[in-house]
């Protein structure tokens, strides 16, 4: 048993048995939640699909019966429905799980996916593909940005003495002006026509180019660092107590720090490449999850991931069918309906209190 | 970031560092407050012309090619914003006019020139940050015109069409004291030699954008010119002279053809290779047989090439296949 461990194990009684029984029930809800989203957001669209249709659909994709529709329809499904939702749901889980690590790691409520001047690096990286002409693809454009402010805030925030949150903060906070001060000259020294749409696009987050490509950057992000992220709640729980105590638990807090945050920013580069800088989730849902749960990050870290999944399914799906056949970049749904949520669940909290 | 974004967007757009300067030393005459001036509404604004502008300043290609086709050429002392080279018909005449800026000029640049006239084919040129506000140009004495098919704020056309556009040639020509009855005619008469296909052929106008495309809408310069040829646009009820949509609203319409907008910064070329990449999109029956038109960008807002734009789309259109 780690010395992490240990120390959960004597906060649990504290935290309460009511608050682990509420994760539980929390947990299965969500899970079943995230399935049921997944298949209705799929029925969702533009075009008039019956939703017997789309369901045969995909399971003959999937090797089960054949396709009722014919091939541009069935395209519809499963080149354009599948992978959006599929990527909806990672990009969310991502956001939301990063967001908890983050503002875990720093002590700051405010923290959230792109502290560390992710965004603004990876949008850095986009702008110049769309608007410049740079000849990568634009998620390695936005990744490499990203990944480039992520080193330049580190390496700032290295120079300035031990790495400690306020920090980090306060060099995130410098290398965001920086690269957004680079995006807004680029912008304005070549959008050319209305090539600035795209850029706009872009800027507020969309899932409206989520193909099969996307799902396997996201997906495969989620995977391969997502979930190891996501069992870090021992560690995290450790870090509320603050550096002395975690480091007096036998934690190497330094090093964990720094491993915890690169892999942070890793997924957060792989999210942003593919999707743009999405608002809201990251910053919010943690906090709407701690209301429900309690601060504890172990079951924190999967819950805020299960429930971005599902929160960001259906506001893609409000963005992609509210004002059907146009479509609103889903980064202003996410805060449009998100934070009066928020808000409720605020006043609700109180009231109880 | 994310919160900042529109922000940026409006930072980056906005064309040079504007200084709106009150007091310019630039004010060449003293504000027109006459009444016998003859005075007319455009976008909402009053325009004040005393004589026919000979200075003029001319923003969008739109407008630099209507003051070209009614041949005062001569009177532009600076064009911004093309979005392309001066078709050779008038070529000639263009050549040697100074270009103020590749996008929106600021105000003091504009005022620099000693223009009586800003002529912009964009309304969003007339902005502080831009070439300057309508009121604050009036009273330094530079008078103001926006296209009338461009407007937004105010007496945008309910729908488009080509009357509307002689009728903005006809108001540009009396502004300028110039007789625009032989061009009208010449463009009535090309605009009637054009024969509708009859195929009932519906149609997607593919302007521009990847993730989330940028296509004519129902009511502006797309729509007249896919009217005049014959073609369905497959966008319809939504009021908007551009819009966005949705790529699923896309393939699910499965449009007969596909008219590209040709643009340097996003050629129809891009646009093709796009369609032809992209799994969904390349199920389209008018990707898979090619069955594309191309515009220039220039002409593909509303002006003094929209009946050329609609005599191109016809040729291009009796090429195709049956479909």
């Amino acid at each position: 048993m780690t010395a992490a461990a240990r120390l959960a194990a004597r906060l649990a009684p504290r935290a309460g048995a009511s608050a682990g029984a509420r994760a539980a029930v929390a947990a299965v809800v969500l899970v079943a939640a995230l399935l049921a989203s997944l298949v209705l957001a799929i029925g969702v669209g533009a075009a008039d699909l019956a939703p017997g249709d789309v369901l045969a659909s995909v399971l003959a994709h999937l090797g089960m019966g054949t396709s009722p529709l014919d091939p541009l329809r069935d395209g519809i499904v499963w080149q354009l429905r599948v992978p959006r939702v599929l990527t909806a749901a990672a990009v969310g889980a991502g956001l939301a799980l990063v967001g908890a690590v983050m503002q875990g790691l720093t002590r700051n409520p405010l923290a959230d996916p792109y502290l560390l001047g992710l965004s603004s690096g990876a949008s850095l990286g986009a702008v110049s593909v769309l608007l410049l002409g740079v000849a990568v693809l634009l998620p390695v454009a936005a990744f490499a940005g990203s990944i480039a402010a992520l080193a330049l805030t580190l390496g700032l925030a290295g120079a300035l003495g031990r790495v400690t949150p306020s920090r980090m903060v306060l060099a995130g906070i410098a290398v965001s002006s920086l690269a957004g001060a680079a995006t807004s000259f680029v912008i304005f020294w070549s959008a050319t026509g209305d090539s600035y749409r795209s850029v706009l696009g872009w800027l507020l987050g969309s899932l409206a180019g989520a193909r099969w490509p996307a799902v396997a950057i996201a997906g495969g992000a989620l995977l391969v660092v997502g979930v190891p992220l996501a069992l870090s709640g021992r560690i995290l729980d450790a870090f509320a107590l603050g550096d002395a105590t975690a480091a007096s638990l036998g934690l190497p807090v330094q090093g964990v720090r720094w491993v915890l945050l690169v892999a942070s920013a890793l997924l957060t580069g792989a999210l942003v490449s593919v999707s743009g800088a999405i608002g809201f989730v990251g910053l919010v849902l943690p906090h709407a999850v701690r209301l429900l749960i309690g601060p504890r990050h172990r079951p924190l870290l999967p819950l805020a991931a299960l429930t971005g999944a599902v929160f960001l399914i259906w506001a893609d799906t409000l963005a992609r069918a509210a004002f059907d056949p146009r479509e609103l970049p889903v980064g202003v749904v996410t805060a449009l309906v998100g934070a009066p949520v928020f808000a409720l669940l605020l006043a609700r909290r109180r009231s109880a209190a | 970031m994310t919160r900042r974004a529109p922000a940026l967007i409006a930072a980056g757009l906005v064309a040079l560092v504007a200084i709106p300067l009150a007091g310019c030393a630039a004010t060449p005459t003293p504000s027109p407050v006459a009444t016998d001036e003859p005075v007319l509404e455009n976008c909402g604004f009053p325009v004040t012309v005393a004589a026919p502008p000979q200075r003029i300043v001319a923003i969008k290609s739109t407008s630099i090619e209507m003051l070209l086709a009614l041949g005062v050429g001569d009177r532009i002392v600076g064009t911004a914003f093309s979005d392309g080279p001066v078709p050779e018909q008038w070529a000639d005449q263009a050549a040697g006019i100074p270009e103020l800026a590749p996008q929106f000029p600021s105000e003091e640049a504009v005022l620099a020139l000693d223009p009586d006239l800003v002529y912009s084919g964009w309304e969003s040129a007339f902005a502080p940050e831009a070439a300057g506000d309508r009121a604050e140009l009036a009273s330094l004495g530079v008078a103001s015109y926006v296209s009338p098919a461009a407007c937004r704020s105010a007496d945008q056309p309910t729908k488009l069409g080509f009357d509307e556009v002689f009728r903005e040639i006809a108001e540009l020509g009396a502004i300028l004291g110039v007789d625009a009855s032989g061009l009208i005619d010449e463009q009535k008469a090309q605009l009637a030699a054009i024969q509708p296909d009859g195929r009932g052929l519906t149609a997607l106008w593919y302007s521009s954008g990847d993730d989330t495309p940028y296509v004519g809408g129902d009511i502006g310069a797309p729509q007249m010119v896919m009217d005049a040829v014959g073609l369905t646009n497959i966008v319809s009820g939504v009021g908007q002279t551009w819009t966005s949509l949705d790529w699923e609203a896309i393939v699910d319409a499965d449009p007969d053809v596909i008219v590209l907008v040709d643009a340097s910064w996003n050629t129809a070329a891009s646009k093709i290779a796009r369609l032809e990449s992209d799994p969904a999109t390349a199920q389209l029956s008018a990707v898979k047989a090619g069955r594309y038109l191309v515009v220039p960008f220039a002409a593909s807002e509303a002006g003094v090439r929209s009946v050329e734009a609609a005599t191109s789309l016809a040729e291009q259109l009796a090429r195709l296949d049956r479909a």
